[in-house]
């Protein structure tokens, strides 16, 4: 009896202390709790073909970017990190002259050596026609995400699936991706028959899919752009009109985030946006911890506190 | 033992209590610089589309005695950007074009005296505009012409004006008065015709658009002038001029 209760005491004591003194040394503080998963998120969003940096021509970006050196810093963050997602949030494709001449293939097989989870497709994705993304999808390792294009009769019918649930340790993540409007952006030729539809109500069907199969985390790789001033659907009104997600990866508008917005869902959840300019510019990075607690309840909705630059 | 137990409870309520169930997240936004060593297997994949990339780049097209560049109201350079808008368009999209335009901030560099590689032609339109067709009324286009006017003129081709007091005076189209009954066929790049660069006038008219990019039309018609014979000498001549 007296024997249990000091080591009861020894015991909470020692994770008292531990909870206490881990916040002092910042993101470390998850890193070493046992009361949280792990997941670290690593994204991208319009890259526009550039694989080498910018050239040294004086201007504003010379030097910068280069999908050598983002290899690099992935796999340092693959070394220390527990689990880590690799995403891209679309328009791979265009805007240096590697697309003109190749037409995608070294952005695709460059990712898949990069070992990227998922991606989605943007309005530029589009540029070199439907059917060429199919052809260059052969090269792809991973998972081109759309859960509101309807490609029947194109080619990329069967070639994208919706979302992929992925295993991370005990964490089951869901990502799933979404298309802007392309009438009036792409030309209907390049499209061809791909049927948009409604971004929101396919995200909450979607969303609402991977929670009853119970995912913990439910990611939205979103090219619709962050937000606009008129009505426009924007990653800004999926996030306060959704019930699920935890986060959108977002792209399309090039805006570089200081930090992760954070919404209001239709739950009462906290949905965050992201996104990290373009040109591989930035290699953006979320480090959660998801509470196992919340996670055994998992009736609440999701919350979550943003801590801060790890 | 008795306040280290009381300790221990209070710990227990505010760590697992406040901090323990709340789901945290840290960002991050690694800036992709020159100091960050290169990934080698990366580079050494990207080596044999480099070279061939700068092979395209370096691949000479044409030949221009004297150069040209960018000037307002009217350039060789903004010449030979239109014309080639003009012919290559009416190739393209097999019908007649009365006018094309290029919006003078759109021309980002110029065509150097000797070779004219690809990369020459990517250094001045390095955007992935898209050449596009629209027709539009006589009034519309008039109005159009006097935005160009009040911006110290823009390139334009199968068009002479005069600019009077931040106006369009004395235009012709196709050696006619312009009329402002009839209807014109004009090109345009994606980017003037979507109404950037405030050409508001022109947003309302539907888009004929194939999807090629500029570039290549200008890249088309370095080859088609040198097929024929000719350097890449395009003059100045009165198409756009500022008149008392």
């Amino acid at each position: 009896m007296l024997i249990n209760r000091k080591t009861f005491l020894k015991q909470t004591a020692f994770a008292g202390a531990g909870l206490l003194a881990s916040p002092l040394i910042g993101s470390g503080f998850a890193a070493e709790n046992k009361e949280f998963y792990n997941l670290t998120i690593l994204h991208t969003n319009d890259v526009h073909s550039r694989l080498d940096p910018f050239p040294m021509d004086g201007s504003k970006n010379s030097g910068l970017g280069g999908i050598a050196a983002r290899a690099t810093i992935i796999e340092q963050i693959r070394k220390e990190a527990e689990h880590v997602l690799l995403l891209d949030a679309g328009d791979i494709f265009q805007g240096t002259p590697f697309f003109n001449i190749y037409k995608g293939e070294p952005e695709i097989k460059a990712m898949s050596m990069m070992g990227y989870d998922a991606g989605t497709m943007g309005n530029h994705d589009f540029d070199g026609g439907i059917e060429n993304f199919a052809t260059q999808l052969k090269h792809a390792s991973f998972p081109i995400l759309l859960c509101n294009y309807d490609f029947t009769n194109t080619a990329l019918e069967n070639k994208t699936v919706p979302y992929k649930i992925f295993q991370k340790g005990n964490l089951k993540v869901g990502v799933f991706g979404i298309g802007i409007e392309l009438k009036g952006l792409v030309p209907q030729n390049l499209y061809g028959n791909t049927i948009y539809k409604n971004p929101i109500e396919c995200a909450n069907t979607t969303a609402d899919f991977l929670k009853r199969h119970g995912c913990h985390l439910i990611i939205c790789l979103s090219h619709l752009g962050d937000r606009y001033d008129d009505n426009k659907i924007s990653d800004e009104v999926l996030a306060k009109e959704n019930y699920d997600i935890d986060l959108i990866i977002g792209g399309h508008t090039h805006r570089f985030f200081t930090e992760p917005k954070k919404y209001v869902n239709k739950k009462g959840g906290d949905t965050l946006v992201n996104q990290v300019g373009w040109a591989g510019l930035q290699l953006g990075r979320l480090d959660y911890s998801i509470s196992k607690t919340n996670i055994k309840k998992s009736i609440k909705p999701n919350t979550v506190l943003i801590r801060g630059k790890s | 033992m008795r306040p280290v137990f009381k300790l221990t409870v209070f710990l227990l309520i505010c760590c697992f209590g406040a901090i323990a169930q709340q789901n945290t997240v840290s960002y991050n936004g690694y800036p992709i610089d020159g100091n960050i060593k290169k990934d080698s297997t990366i580079n050494a994949f990207l080596a044999k589309y480099r070279d061939s990339v700068s092979k395209t780049m370096n691949n000479v097209i044409g030949f221009s005695v004297s150069g040209m560049s960018k000037h307002q109201p009217e350039s060789g350079l903004g010449n030979f950007m239109t014309d080639a808008l003009k012919n290559i368009g009416e190739k393209i999209f097999n019908q007649k074009i009365d006018a094309a335009f290029v919006n003078f901030g759109g021309v980002r560099s110029y065509i150097p005296k000797g070779n004219i590689t690809v990369g020459s032609i990517f250094e001045i339109m390095p955007f992935d505009n898209l050449l596009i067709l629209q027709k539009v009324r006589g009034d519309s286009l008039i109005s159009f012409l006097n935005h160009i006017a009040e911006r110290n003129g823009w390139p334009l081709s199968g068009i002479t004006m005069g600019i009077k007091e931040k106006k369009a005076v004395n235009v012709m189209i196709g050696d006619k008065p312009i009329n402002a009954d009839s209807v014109y066929t004009i090109a345009n790049s994606d980017y003037v015709a979507n109404g950037g660069d405030n050409t508001t006038m022109l947003k309302v008219f539907p888009k004929i658009n194939k999807g090629v990019l500029i570039r290549d039309v200008l890249i088309d018609y370095v080859k088609l002038l040198t097929e024929k014979g000719n350097s890449i000498d395009v003059k100045t001549e009165k198409r756009i001029e500022y008149v008392n």
